[in-house]
Protein backbone atom coordinates (compact mmCIF):
# COMPACT_ATOMS: atom_id res chain seq x y z
CA UNK A 1 0.00 0.00 0.00
CA UNK A 2 2.71 2.38 1.05
CA UNK A 3 4.67 1.42 -2.04
CA UNK A 4 1.73 2.18 -4.23
CA UNK A 5 1.30 5.57 -2.67
CA UNK A 6 4.95 6.23 -3.26
CA UNK A 7 4.58 5.29 -6.89
CA UNK A 8 1.58 7.57 -7.23
CA UNK A 9 3.43 10.48 -5.68
CA UNK A 10 6.41 9.78 -7.88
CA UNK A 11 4.28 9.73 -11.01
CA UNK A 12 2.57 12.98 -10.09
CA UNK A 13 5.91 14.60 -9.35
CA UNK A 14 7.44 13.34 -12.59
CA UNK A 15 4.53 14.53 -14.66
CA UNK A 16 4.23 17.99 -13.15
CA UNK A 17 7.64 19.08 -12.06
CA UNK A 18 9.26 19.35 -15.48
CA UNK A 19 6.48 21.62 -16.71
CA UNK A 20 6.87 23.97 -13.77
CA UNK A 21 10.65 24.03 -13.64
CA UNK A 22 11.45 23.82 -17.32
CA UNK A 23 9.53 26.09 -19.64
CA UNK A 24 10.75 24.37 -22.78
CA UNK A 25 12.81 25.41 -25.74
CA UNK A 26 11.74 28.40 -27.84
CA UNK A 27 10.56 26.04 -30.58
CA UNK A 28 8.48 24.01 -28.15
CA UNK A 29 7.04 27.23 -26.73
CA UNK A 30 5.94 28.53 -30.13
CA UNK A 31 4.58 25.14 -31.12
CA UNK A 32 2.65 24.96 -27.85
CA UNK A 33 1.03 28.35 -28.39
CA UNK A 34 0.25 27.69 -32.05
CA UNK A 35 -1.24 24.29 -31.20
CA UNK A 36 -3.45 25.90 -28.57
CA UNK A 37 -4.65 28.46 -31.11
CA UNK A 38 -5.38 25.67 -33.62
CA UNK A 39 -7.32 23.77 -30.95
CA UNK A 40 -9.49 26.84 -30.40
CA UNK A 41 -10.05 27.26 -34.15
CA UNK A 42 -10.94 23.61 -34.62
CA UNK A 43 -13.22 23.45 -31.59
CA UNK A 44 -16.42 22.26 -33.23
CA UNK A 45 -18.45 22.74 -30.05
CA UNK A 46 -18.19 26.48 -30.71
CA UNK A 47 -20.43 27.51 -33.56
CA UNK A 48 -22.35 30.53 -34.77
CA UNK A 49 -21.98 34.24 -34.10
CA UNK A 50 -21.33 34.08 -30.38
CA UNK A 51 -18.70 31.39 -30.95
CA UNK A 52 -16.62 33.76 -33.07
CA UNK A 53 -16.42 36.16 -30.16
CA UNK A 54 -15.54 33.38 -27.70
CA UNK A 55 -12.88 32.06 -30.05
CA UNK A 56 -11.40 35.51 -30.52
CA UNK A 57 -11.28 36.04 -26.76
CA UNK A 58 -9.55 32.71 -26.26
CA UNK A 59 -6.99 33.52 -28.95
CA UNK A 60 -6.34 36.91 -27.31
CA UNK A 61 -5.63 35.14 -24.03
CA UNK A 62 -3.12 32.88 -25.75
CA UNK A 63 -1.49 35.80 -27.56
CA UNK A 64 -1.02 37.59 -24.20
CA UNK A 65 1.07 34.64 -23.03
CA UNK A 66 2.84 34.22 -26.34
CA UNK A 67 3.90 37.84 -27.01
CA UNK A 68 5.85 40.24 -24.86
CA UNK A 69 4.07 43.42 -25.88
CA UNK A 70 6.36 45.63 -23.81
CA UNK A 71 9.45 44.28 -25.53
CA UNK A 72 7.67 44.46 -28.87
CA UNK A 73 6.74 48.12 -28.28
CA UNK A 74 10.21 49.11 -27.04
CA UNK A 75 11.87 47.55 -30.04
CA UNK A 76 9.37 49.06 -32.43
CA UNK A 77 9.94 52.59 -31.19
CA UNK A 78 13.70 52.11 -30.82
CA UNK A 79 15.32 55.40 -29.89
CA UNK A 80 11.96 57.12 -29.77
CA UNK A 81 10.93 54.97 -26.79
CA UNK A 82 12.71 57.34 -24.42
CA UNK A 83 10.75 60.31 -25.67
CA UNK A 84 7.65 58.75 -24.13
CA UNK A 85 6.81 59.22 -20.46
CA UNK A 86 5.96 56.20 -18.31
CA UNK A 87 2.21 56.74 -18.70
CA UNK A 88 2.59 57.37 -22.42
CA UNK A 89 4.60 54.17 -22.79
CA UNK A 90 1.87 52.24 -21.02
CA UNK A 91 -0.80 53.69 -23.26
CA UNK A 92 1.31 53.10 -26.35
CA UNK A 93 1.69 49.40 -25.48
CA UNK A 94 -2.05 49.01 -24.99
CA UNK A 95 -3.00 50.85 -28.21
CA UNK A 96 -0.36 49.09 -30.30
CA UNK A 97 -1.45 45.72 -28.95
CA UNK A 98 -5.08 46.44 -29.70
CA UNK A 99 -4.25 47.56 -33.26
CA UNK A 100 -2.14 44.45 -33.90
CA UNK A 101 -4.78 42.12 -32.53
CA UNK A 102 -7.52 43.83 -34.50
CA UNK A 103 -5.49 43.55 -37.69
CA UNK A 104 -4.38 39.95 -37.40
CA UNK A 105 -7.17 38.12 -35.61
CA UNK A 106 -9.35 37.86 -38.72
CA UNK A 107 -6.37 36.47 -40.58
CA UNK A 108 -5.92 33.83 -37.90
CA UNK A 109 -9.65 33.05 -37.89
CA UNK A 110 -9.51 32.41 -41.65
CA UNK A 111 -7.13 29.49 -41.11
CA UNK A 112 -8.34 26.40 -42.96
CA UNK A 113 -6.29 23.42 -41.89
CA UNK A 114 -3.04 24.30 -43.67
CA UNK A 115 -0.12 22.28 -42.43
CA UNK A 116 2.41 24.11 -40.26
CA UNK A 117 6.03 22.98 -40.03
CA UNK A 118 8.22 23.98 -37.09
CA UNK A 119 11.59 23.88 -38.77
CA UNK A 120 14.39 25.06 -36.55
CA UNK A 121 15.80 27.47 -34.01
CA UNK A 122 18.32 30.04 -35.06
CA UNK A 123 19.96 31.71 -32.03
CA UNK A 124 20.42 35.46 -32.48
CA UNK A 125 22.10 36.42 -29.22
CA UNK A 126 22.44 35.14 -25.68
CA UNK A 127 18.88 36.05 -24.81
CA UNK A 128 17.19 36.01 -28.20
CA UNK A 129 16.47 33.40 -30.80
CA UNK A 130 14.44 32.92 -33.95
CA UNK A 131 12.03 30.03 -34.47
CA UNK A 132 11.49 29.32 -38.14
CA UNK A 133 8.19 27.85 -39.27
CA UNK A 134 6.50 27.31 -42.63
CA UNK A 135 2.82 27.30 -43.47
CA UNK A 136 2.14 24.98 -46.39
CA UNK A 137 -0.74 26.26 -48.48
CA UNK A 138 -1.90 24.65 -51.69
CA UNK A 139 -0.48 27.55 -53.63
CA UNK A 140 2.82 28.22 -51.90
CA UNK A 141 4.91 27.72 -48.79
CA UNK A 142 4.90 30.78 -46.55
CA UNK A 143 7.89 31.19 -44.21
CA UNK A 144 7.05 32.71 -40.83
CA UNK A 145 9.69 33.31 -38.16
CA UNK A 146 9.11 34.20 -34.55
CA UNK A 147 11.81 36.21 -32.79
CA UNK A 148 11.84 35.42 -29.10
CA UNK A 149 13.47 36.74 -25.97
CA UNK A 150 14.08 34.93 -22.72
CA UNK A 151 12.23 36.57 -19.84
CA UNK A 152 12.84 34.71 -16.58
CA UNK A 153 12.31 31.08 -17.49
CA UNK A 154 9.92 31.84 -20.33
CA UNK A 155 10.43 32.56 -24.00
CA UNK A 156 8.23 35.34 -25.35
CA UNK A 157 7.74 36.53 -28.93
CA UNK A 158 8.76 40.12 -29.75
CA UNK A 159 8.71 40.05 -33.56
CA UNK A 160 7.09 38.08 -36.35
CA UNK A 161 8.74 37.90 -39.76
CA UNK A 162 6.50 36.89 -42.63
CA UNK A 163 8.22 36.26 -45.96
CA UNK A 164 11.20 38.30 -44.84
CA UNK A 165 9.12 41.26 -43.65
CA UNK A 166 9.60 42.06 -39.98
CA UNK A 167 6.49 43.30 -38.25
CA UNK A 168 8.29 45.63 -35.84
CA UNK A 169 10.59 47.04 -38.52
CA UNK A 170 7.59 47.82 -40.67
CA UNK A 171 5.83 49.68 -37.86
CA UNK A 172 9.08 51.35 -36.78
CA UNK A 173 9.38 52.99 -40.20
CA UNK A 174 5.80 54.23 -39.97
CA UNK A 175 6.10 55.50 -36.39
CA UNK A 176 9.46 57.22 -37.04
CA UNK A 177 7.93 59.13 -39.86
CA UNK A 178 5.00 60.25 -37.74
CA UNK A 179 7.26 61.12 -34.79
CA UNK A 180 9.32 63.28 -37.10
CA UNK A 181 6.40 65.65 -37.43
CA UNK A 182 4.54 65.05 -34.21
CA UNK A 183 5.16 64.71 -30.50
CA UNK A 184 4.66 61.35 -28.75
CA UNK A 185 1.24 62.65 -27.70
CA UNK A 186 0.46 63.28 -31.37
CA UNK A 187 1.37 59.69 -32.25
CA UNK A 188 -0.75 58.40 -29.37
CA UNK A 189 -3.64 60.45 -30.73
CA UNK A 190 -3.23 58.89 -34.18
CA UNK A 191 -3.16 55.45 -32.58
CA UNK A 192 -6.22 56.19 -30.45
CA UNK A 193 -8.14 57.04 -33.60
CA UNK A 194 -6.85 53.93 -35.35
CA UNK A 195 -7.80 51.74 -32.40
CA UNK A 196 -11.19 53.40 -32.19
CA UNK A 197 -10.47 54.83 -28.74
CA UNK A 198 -10.39 58.51 -29.56
CA UNK B 1 17.77 34.38 -82.88
CA UNK B 2 15.03 36.61 -81.62
CA UNK B 3 16.25 36.01 -78.10
CA UNK B 4 19.82 36.98 -78.89
CA UNK B 5 19.13 40.70 -79.13
CA UNK B 6 17.56 41.09 -75.68
CA UNK B 7 20.18 38.81 -74.18
CA UNK B 8 23.01 40.87 -75.60
CA UNK B 9 21.26 44.02 -74.40
CA UNK B 10 21.21 42.65 -70.89
CA UNK B 11 24.84 41.67 -71.12
CA UNK B 12 25.75 45.14 -72.31
CA UNK B 13 23.82 46.59 -69.41
CA UNK B 14 25.73 44.45 -66.95
CA UNK B 15 29.04 45.37 -68.50
CA UNK B 16 28.25 49.06 -68.41
CA UNK B 17 26.80 49.21 -64.94
CA UNK B 18 29.38 50.19 -62.35
CA UNK B 19 29.22 47.69 -59.52
CA UNK B 20 29.22 49.71 -56.33
CA UNK B 21 26.57 52.19 -57.41
CA UNK B 22 25.24 52.30 -53.94
CA UNK B 23 26.22 50.54 -50.80
CA UNK B 24 22.78 50.17 -49.34
CA UNK B 25 22.93 46.38 -49.24
CA UNK B 26 26.02 46.48 -47.13
CA UNK B 27 25.06 49.44 -45.05
CA UNK B 28 21.60 48.22 -44.21
CA UNK B 29 22.86 44.99 -42.72
CA UNK B 30 25.39 46.91 -40.67
CA UNK B 31 22.57 48.84 -39.13
CA UNK B 32 21.93 52.49 -39.47
CA UNK B 33 21.85 54.07 -36.05
CA UNK B 34 18.77 56.10 -36.63
CA UNK B 35 15.83 55.50 -38.85
CA UNK B 36 13.58 58.40 -38.35
CA UNK B 37 15.59 61.28 -39.69
CA UNK B 38 15.67 60.26 -43.29
CA UNK B 39 12.10 59.14 -43.54
CA UNK B 40 10.59 62.22 -42.08
CA UNK B 41 12.33 64.52 -44.40
CA UNK B 42 10.65 62.76 -47.29
CA UNK B 43 7.22 63.87 -46.30
CA UNK B 44 7.99 67.15 -44.65
CA UNK B 45 10.33 68.73 -47.12
CA UNK B 46 10.73 66.30 -49.89
CA UNK B 47 11.71 69.01 -52.33
CA UNK B 48 15.07 69.19 -50.69
CA UNK B 49 15.75 65.53 -51.02
CA UNK B 50 18.44 64.43 -53.32
CA UNK B 51 20.48 62.28 -51.03
CA UNK B 52 20.82 58.56 -51.37
CA UNK B 53 19.70 56.09 -48.80
CA UNK B 54 22.91 56.26 -46.85
CA UNK B 55 22.72 59.27 -44.71
CA UNK B 56 24.24 60.22 -41.44
CA UNK B 57 21.56 60.60 -38.83
CA UNK B 58 20.81 64.02 -37.52
CA UNK B 59 21.66 64.66 -33.91
CA UNK B 60 19.47 62.67 -31.59
CA UNK B 61 17.45 64.54 -29.00
CA UNK B 62 19.67 66.02 -26.31
CA UNK B 63 18.48 63.70 -23.55
CA UNK B 64 18.85 60.63 -25.70
CA UNK B 65 21.84 58.55 -24.72
CA UNK B 66 21.75 55.55 -27.01
CA UNK B 67 22.47 52.16 -25.50
CA UNK B 68 23.18 48.71 -26.83
CA UNK B 69 19.51 47.89 -26.87
CA UNK B 70 18.75 50.56 -29.44
CA UNK B 71 21.42 49.34 -31.80
CA UNK B 72 20.16 45.82 -31.52
CA UNK B 73 16.61 46.91 -32.08
CA UNK B 74 17.39 48.79 -35.24
CA UNK B 75 19.86 46.43 -36.78
CA UNK B 76 17.53 45.70 -39.63
CA UNK B 77 16.68 49.20 -40.69
CA UNK B 78 16.27 49.31 -44.44
CA UNK B 79 15.91 52.65 -46.11
CA UNK B 80 15.36 54.02 -49.56
CA UNK B 81 15.33 57.49 -51.05
CA UNK B 82 11.96 58.63 -52.32
CA UNK B 83 12.64 61.72 -54.45
CA UNK B 84 9.67 60.97 -56.71
CA UNK B 85 7.30 60.93 -53.73
CA UNK B 86 4.52 62.93 -55.48
CA UNK B 87 4.48 60.53 -58.45
CA UNK B 88 4.76 57.48 -56.21
CA UNK B 89 1.99 58.61 -53.90
CA UNK B 90 -0.26 59.33 -56.89
CA UNK B 91 0.48 55.89 -58.35
CA UNK B 92 -0.18 54.34 -54.97
CA UNK B 93 -3.68 55.82 -55.10
CA UNK B 94 -4.13 54.73 -58.73
CA UNK B 95 -3.17 51.16 -57.80
CA UNK B 96 -5.45 51.26 -54.79
CA UNK B 97 -8.40 52.15 -57.02
CA UNK B 98 -7.31 49.68 -59.71
CA UNK B 99 -7.38 46.97 -57.08
CA UNK B 100 -10.75 47.77 -55.52
CA UNK B 101 -12.56 48.78 -58.71
CA UNK B 102 -11.04 46.40 -61.24
CA UNK B 103 -8.69 43.64 -60.13
CA UNK B 104 -10.57 42.56 -57.02
CA UNK B 105 -14.02 42.25 -58.66
CA UNK B 106 -12.43 40.51 -61.66
CA UNK B 107 -10.52 38.08 -59.48
CA UNK B 108 -13.53 37.44 -57.27
CA UNK B 109 -15.80 36.66 -60.21
CA UNK B 110 -13.08 34.55 -61.78
CA UNK B 111 -12.49 32.53 -58.62
CA UNK B 112 -16.22 31.74 -58.38
CA UNK B 113 -16.20 30.33 -61.91
CA UNK B 114 -12.80 28.63 -61.83
CA UNK B 115 -12.06 26.25 -58.95
CA UNK B 116 -8.88 26.65 -56.91
CA UNK B 117 -7.12 23.59 -58.33
CA UNK B 118 -7.53 24.89 -61.88
CA UNK B 119 -6.25 28.31 -60.85
CA UNK B 120 -3.20 26.69 -59.27
CA UNK B 121 -2.59 24.88 -62.57
CA UNK B 122 -2.75 28.17 -64.43
CA UNK B 123 -0.27 29.62 -61.96
CA UNK B 124 2.01 26.60 -62.41
CA UNK B 125 1.81 26.99 -66.17
CA UNK B 126 2.93 30.62 -66.06
CA UNK B 127 5.66 29.77 -63.57
CA UNK B 128 6.91 27.07 -65.91
CA UNK B 129 7.14 29.23 -69.00
CA UNK B 130 9.00 31.97 -67.12
CA UNK B 131 11.80 29.51 -66.35
CA UNK B 132 14.24 31.52 -68.57
CA UNK B 133 14.05 34.44 -66.09
CA UNK B 134 15.07 32.25 -63.17
CA UNK B 135 17.55 30.19 -65.18
CA UNK B 136 19.44 33.19 -66.55
CA UNK B 137 19.29 35.03 -63.21
CA UNK B 138 20.71 31.99 -61.40
CA UNK B 139 23.49 31.68 -63.95
CA UNK B 140 24.36 35.37 -63.70
CA UNK B 141 24.60 34.94 -59.93
CA UNK B 142 26.81 31.87 -60.44
CA UNK B 143 24.20 29.74 -58.71
CA UNK B 144 24.94 26.83 -60.99
CA UNK B 145 23.03 24.29 -58.93
CA UNK B 146 19.90 26.47 -58.90
CA UNK B 147 20.20 27.02 -62.65
CA UNK B 148 20.48 23.26 -63.16
CA UNK B 149 17.47 22.69 -60.93
CA UNK B 150 15.44 25.21 -62.90
CA UNK B 151 16.33 23.46 -66.13
CA UNK B 152 15.48 20.08 -64.64
CA UNK B 153 12.21 21.45 -63.27
CA UNK B 154 11.32 22.85 -66.69
CA UNK B 155 11.96 19.57 -68.49
CA UNK B 156 10.19 17.47 -65.87
CA UNK B 157 7.19 19.78 -65.43
CA UNK B 158 6.76 20.27 -69.18
CA UNK B 159 6.51 16.49 -69.63
CA UNK B 160 5.50 14.67 -66.46
CA UNK B 161 3.76 17.82 -65.28
CA UNK B 162 1.52 18.01 -68.37
CA UNK B 163 2.88 21.12 -70.09
CA UNK B 164 3.67 22.71 -66.76
CA UNK B 165 0.15 22.52 -65.35
CA UNK B 166 1.36 20.42 -62.43
CA UNK B 167 4.43 21.22 -60.36
CA UNK B 168 5.49 17.59 -60.54
CA UNK B 169 9.13 18.45 -59.89
CA UNK B 170 8.19 19.66 -56.43
CA UNK B 171 5.78 16.82 -55.72
CA UNK B 172 7.80 13.91 -57.14
CA UNK B 173 11.40 15.09 -56.99
CA UNK B 174 11.19 17.53 -54.09
CA UNK B 175 12.86 20.29 -56.15
CA UNK B 176 11.29 23.62 -55.30
CA UNK B 177 11.23 26.69 -57.49
CA UNK B 178 13.89 29.26 -56.65
CA UNK B 179 12.49 32.72 -56.99
CA UNK B 180 15.14 34.62 -58.91
CA UNK B 181 14.94 37.58 -61.25
CA UNK B 182 17.29 40.13 -62.78
CA UNK B 183 16.51 42.77 -60.14
CA UNK B 184 17.77 40.35 -57.49
CA UNK B 185 20.76 39.57 -59.69
CA UNK B 186 21.69 43.26 -59.79
CA UNK B 187 21.19 43.38 -56.04
CA UNK B 188 23.50 40.43 -55.57
CA UNK B 189 26.21 42.40 -57.43
CA UNK B 190 25.93 45.05 -54.74
CA UNK B 191 23.83 47.46 -56.79
CA UNK B 192 21.43 49.44 -54.61
CA UNK B 193 17.80 50.25 -55.28
CA UNK B 194 18.60 53.81 -56.36
CA UNK B 195 15.21 55.16 -55.37
CA UNK B 196 11.68 53.97 -54.78
CA UNK B 197 9.40 53.86 -57.81
CA UNK B 198 5.74 52.87 -57.97
CA UNK B 199 4.31 51.80 -61.32
CA UNK B 200 0.63 51.69 -62.17
CA UNK B 201 -0.60 48.07 -62.32
CA UNK B 202 2.85 46.66 -61.49
CA UNK B 203 3.02 48.21 -58.03
CA UNK B 204 6.04 48.97 -55.85
CA UNK B 205 9.46 48.87 -57.47
CA UNK B 206 12.74 50.75 -57.52
CA UNK B 207 15.10 52.04 -60.16
CA UNK B 208 17.15 48.85 -59.93
CA UNK B 209 14.19 46.51 -59.92
CA UNK B 210 12.58 48.36 -62.82
CA UNK B 211 15.70 47.82 -64.91
CA UNK B 212 15.64 44.18 -63.81
CA UNK B 213 12.02 43.92 -64.71
CA UNK B 214 12.58 45.23 -68.22
CA UNK B 215 15.23 42.55 -68.66
CA UNK B 216 12.91 39.91 -67.20
CA UNK B 217 10.29 40.88 -69.73
CA UNK B 218 12.69 40.00 -72.55
CA UNK B 219 13.20 36.59 -70.99
CA UNK B 220 9.46 36.04 -70.66
CA UNK B 221 8.02 34.10 -73.65
CA UNK B 222 4.70 35.92 -73.20
CA UNK B 223 6.48 39.08 -74.36
CA UNK B 224 7.02 37.47 -77.79
CA UNK B 225 3.38 36.61 -78.37
CA UNK B 226 1.93 38.35 -81.44
CA UNK B 227 -0.03 40.60 -81.69
CA UNK B 228 0.88 42.84 -78.73
CA UNK B 229 -2.77 42.93 -77.64
CA UNK B 230 -2.66 39.19 -77.08
CA UNK B 231 0.58 39.51 -75.13
CA UNK B 232 -0.93 42.18 -72.89
CA UNK B 233 -4.11 40.14 -72.50
CA UNK B 234 -2.16 37.11 -71.32
CA UNK B 235 -0.22 39.23 -68.85
CA UNK B 236 -3.43 40.70 -67.42
CA UNK B 237 -4.96 37.23 -67.17
CA UNK B 238 -1.89 35.99 -65.29
CA UNK B 239 -2.27 38.95 -62.93
CA UNK B 240 -5.98 38.31 -62.33
CA UNK B 241 -5.23 34.64 -61.66
CA UNK B 242 -2.52 35.54 -59.14
CA UNK B 243 -4.77 38.14 -57.50
CA UNK B 244 -7.43 35.47 -56.97
CA UNK B 245 -5.18 33.79 -54.38
CA UNK B 246 -4.50 37.00 -52.51
CA UNK B 247 -7.87 38.62 -52.06
CA UNK B 248 -7.85 40.02 -48.55
CA UNK B 249 -4.09 40.43 -48.21
CA UNK B 250 -4.05 44.02 -49.39
CA UNK B 251 -7.12 44.85 -47.31
CA UNK B 252 -5.41 43.41 -44.23
CA UNK B 253 -2.27 45.36 -44.93
CA UNK B 254 -4.25 48.57 -45.20
CA UNK B 255 -6.18 47.76 -42.06
CA UNK B 256 -3.08 47.02 -40.01
CA UNK B 257 -1.05 49.97 -41.27
CA UNK B 258 -0.95 53.39 -39.65
CA UNK B 259 0.42 54.83 -42.91
CA UNK B 260 -0.25 52.31 -45.72
CA UNK B 261 2.05 54.06 -48.22
CA UNK B 262 5.04 53.89 -45.86
CA UNK B 263 4.11 50.38 -44.76
CA UNK B 264 4.04 49.07 -48.33
CA UNK B 265 7.29 50.82 -49.22
CA UNK B 266 9.03 49.29 -46.21
CA UNK B 267 7.52 45.85 -46.81
CA UNK B 268 8.71 45.95 -50.42
CA UNK B 269 12.24 46.84 -49.34
CA UNK B 270 12.40 44.14 -46.68
CA UNK B 271 10.92 41.56 -49.03
CA UNK B 272 13.39 42.31 -51.82
CA UNK B 273 16.32 42.42 -49.40
CA UNK B 274 15.45 38.92 -48.23
CA UNK B 275 15.14 37.74 -51.83
CA UNK B 276 18.55 39.15 -52.73
CA UNK B 277 20.13 37.49 -49.71
CA UNK B 278 18.56 34.09 -50.48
Amino acid sequence: MKQRLCMLVLIIVLVHVPIAAYAGTPLETVKGHVDRVLDVLRDSSLKGESATKIKKDKIRTISDRMFDYTELSRRTLGQNWKRFGTEQQKEFIELYKSILEGAYIDRIMSYTNEKILFNRENPLSEKTTEVQTTILTKKADIPISYRMIRKGDEWRVYDVIIEGVSLISNYRTQFSQILGNKSPEGLLDTLRKKAGKA
Amino acid sequence: MKLMIPLSLILIFFLLSPLPVSADIASTTEGIPSVQNDDISKSSDREAIDETEIELPADPPADDTGDIFEEEAEEEAVQIADPLYPWNKAMYHVNDKLYFWLMKPLAQGYSIVVPEDARISVSNFFNNITTPIRFVSSLLQFKIKDAGNELLRFVYNSTAGVCGLVDAAKEDLGIKQQDEDLGQTLGSYGIGHGFYLVWPFLGPSSLRDTVGRIGDRFLDPVHYVNPTEASVGITVYDKVNETSFRIGDYEDLKKSAIDPYVSIRDAYLQYRKKKVED
